[in-house]
């Protein structure tokens, strides 16, 4: 396959003439957003000591950094090696693993730092009260095998309708 | 480099990453931003209020309800953040990287809207864990960068409108064409091979298809079979589906009672601590073990040069009162719990407090934010409020503010001031 010239997605024939009313509103939307960007930025030093300022700024940072060079190539490339794995498979089954990697992936983001403040002993008890661990085992155990039964089930379906001649074919 | 970003985004091409799904998952991510502002404004005006504002006691669990939704929808905005960076990431390799002042200002309050954005979530995320590993302080933060995010958002919104109008709803699907990537403006320059400015073996990486490291990366990406575009669509939609009635669905019982049981990954659980209600703050962290256990505590109401102070035996001779209020924290949990104590109209009242008058509540804590707070007289004039001195049937607990404590309807945690030491009028 040759690389696709990305191609402009809205043709002259869908993009809507801009009328008077919607550059109003673009006007009007941009204005107030400069505005909360403005009166967010006099917060922060208003607020905020300067020395911390800093420390806002490379989290900030860091954040894009994280998420642009690291989270979204490892995303491409599981998506990649997924497919590869499942050459043989539908598309149906595909998106079921990966959906599942997905899923269990996004709740260790928000539980993997639980686990990790609890183990700093906690100071006050009913805070993080829970076996976070186990819990997130749990879940990880659950969504594979519900990513398992859901595969299997659309397995059998294309198994059947691969051996069941079509009603154009008869 | 020009070929370089053209085949970046050639390859992340994936019929998810289309301006529909941007509309899409971007009218869900705006909505769940919007309901984190505004219940985080509300929060933040009950604690720092202005001079005029007076606030409703009614419904009781308002608070609980306003800052719950605060909590499930940032919790929410994890899987729908993520995925909508996902759908329009291939815009990060436009080329020419800036095209003009305007383009470059846009470019960059994308990117503090992005960094921000996930820097909000992150660290709200955290300070429901009581976790700090951030080197600021987390309230300034947290309330600084909602304004900026919800700027860049009105921003992003006038940036993109004719685009989010054209797509708003479906549109027919357009084709074979569909593998681009979002929101291409093309003015019609394909790469050209012959082009001169491609600048192939400057760092080292052959962009041929037929040598080198990348071109052999490439070529296997290019071998791999794609998913069909609708069972792709859906997959997408499907597992984001999911993966916010994960996150949302097994966290929320932590103040949404009838989830309660399915709360697993909720940094709080109903029915745990003293009484069977959580703490937000122990009474060693407020080092008031000895002053609140001392014999010699009195509590003190004051109003213009009126002062009575009353014993907790004192306290327990007056009329006592029963209200079922839930403990509401900033933090998103919450707990119902029945008090019994004195009504805090009838302690204004026995000092001759007219009925506009606002009170300070004083706190035995030595340091803290909250040591002491502010009370309006809506509060103060409500039959909910009281001085409680019992939860749950037995003797209020040191960690929930032996002697006594306030509970008032609607308000954050924060401020049913525990450990009273003293309750003053604020002079107008």
């Amino acid at each position: 396959m040759t690389p696709d010239i990305p191609t402009s997605p809205h043709a002259p024939t869908t993009e809507p003439a801009e009328t008077g009313r919607m550059r109003t509103a673009r006007v009007v939307l941009i204005a107030i957003g400069v505005l909360g960007l403005a009166w967010g930025a006099y917060v922060m030093f208003d607020t905020v000591s300067l020395r911390r300022l800093p420390g806002v700024a490379l989290w900030i940072g860091a954040a894009i950094v994280l998420h642009d060079a690291v989270i979204s190539p490892l995303i491409f490339g599981l998506g990649v090696l997924t497919r590869r794995a499942g050459h043989r498979l539908t598309g149906g089954i595909i998106v079921t693993v990966q959906a599942a990697i997905v899923l269990g992936s996004v709740m260790s983001l928000i539980v993997v730092p639980a686990i990790v403040a609890q183990s700093y002993a906690p100071k006050n008890p009913t805070v993080l009260p829970l076996d976070y661990a186990l819990n997130l085992g749990g879940f990880w155990l659950a969504v594979m095998l519900g990513s398992v039964l859901v595969s299997v089930g659309l397995y059998a379906r294309s198994r059947r309708a691969n051996h069941r001649p079509s009603l154009r074919q008869s | 480099m020009r070929r370089l970003m053209y085949e970046a985004r050639a390859q992340l091409a994936s019929p998810v990453r289309n301006p529909r799904m941007a509309t899409v998952v971007g009218r869900l991510l705006g909505v769940a931003f919007l309901l984190c502002f505004g219940t985080g404004l509300y929060s933040h005006f009950l604690q720092e209020p202005l001079p005029w504002m007076r606030f409703a006691t009614r419904p009781s669990g308002l608070y609980q309800v306003t800052q719950g939704i605060h909590i499930v929808a940032g919790i929410a905005c994890f899987p729908l953040l993520l995925a909508k960076l996902y759908v329009v990431f291939p815009q990060l390799f436009q080329y020419p990287p800036v095209k003009s002042v305007g383009n470059l200002l846009e470019r960059a309050s994308i990117a503090l809207f992005v960094g921000a954005s996930l820097v909000e979530v992150t660290i709200g995320l955290l300070n429901t864990y009581q976790w700090y590993p951030f080197p600021f302080s987390f309230r300034q933060v947290h309330f600084a960068l909602a304004f900026v995010i919800v700027g860049s958002l009105l921003v992003h919104i006038g940036v993109k409108l004719p685009l989010i109008t054209a797509h708003w709803r479906t549109t027919p699907t357009p084709g074979p064409d569909e593998r681009h990537p979002v929101d291409t403006e093309q003015d019609g320059t394909a790469p050209d091979d012959s082009d001169a400015t491609i600048e192939a073996a400057a760092d080292g990486a052959g962009l041929s298809r037929t040598g080198g490291v990348t071109g052999r990366v490439l070529s296997y990406i290019d071998a791999t079979p794609a998913v069909p575009p609708r069972v792709s669509r859906r997959g997408f939609l499907a597992t984001l589906g999911l993966s916010v009635a994960a996150v949302v669905g097994l966290t929320a019982g932590q103040t949404f009672a009838p989830l309660d049981a399915l709360n697993v990954f909720g940094p709080r659980k109903k029915g745990t601590g003293q009484q069977g209600v959580p703490v937000n703050r122990t009474s060693a962290q407020a080092q008031v073990g000895t002053t609140a256990l001392a014999a010699s505590w009195v509590l003190t109401v004051a109003y213009r040069g009126v002062e009575q102070s009353f014993s907790r035996d004192d306290l327990l001779r007056l009329p006592q009162t029963d209200v079922d209020l839930p403990i509401a924290c900033v933090e998103g949990w919450s707990q119902m719990a029945s008090w019994r104590g004195v009504r805090m109209r009838d302690l204004a009242d026995l000092v001759g407090a007219a009925d506009d008058t606002a009170f300070r509540l004083v706190s035995l804590e030595q340091r803290g934010s909250f040591k002491q707070t502010e009370m309006g007289s809506e509060y103060v004039r409500d039959p909910l409020t009281l001085v409680a001195l019992e939860l749950n049937g037995e003797t209020l607990d040191l960690e929930h503010g032996y002697p006594a404590r306030m509970i008032a309807p609607g308000r954050p945690g924060v401020l049913q001031t525990k450990w009273l030491s003293r309750i003053e009028a604020i002079d107008a």
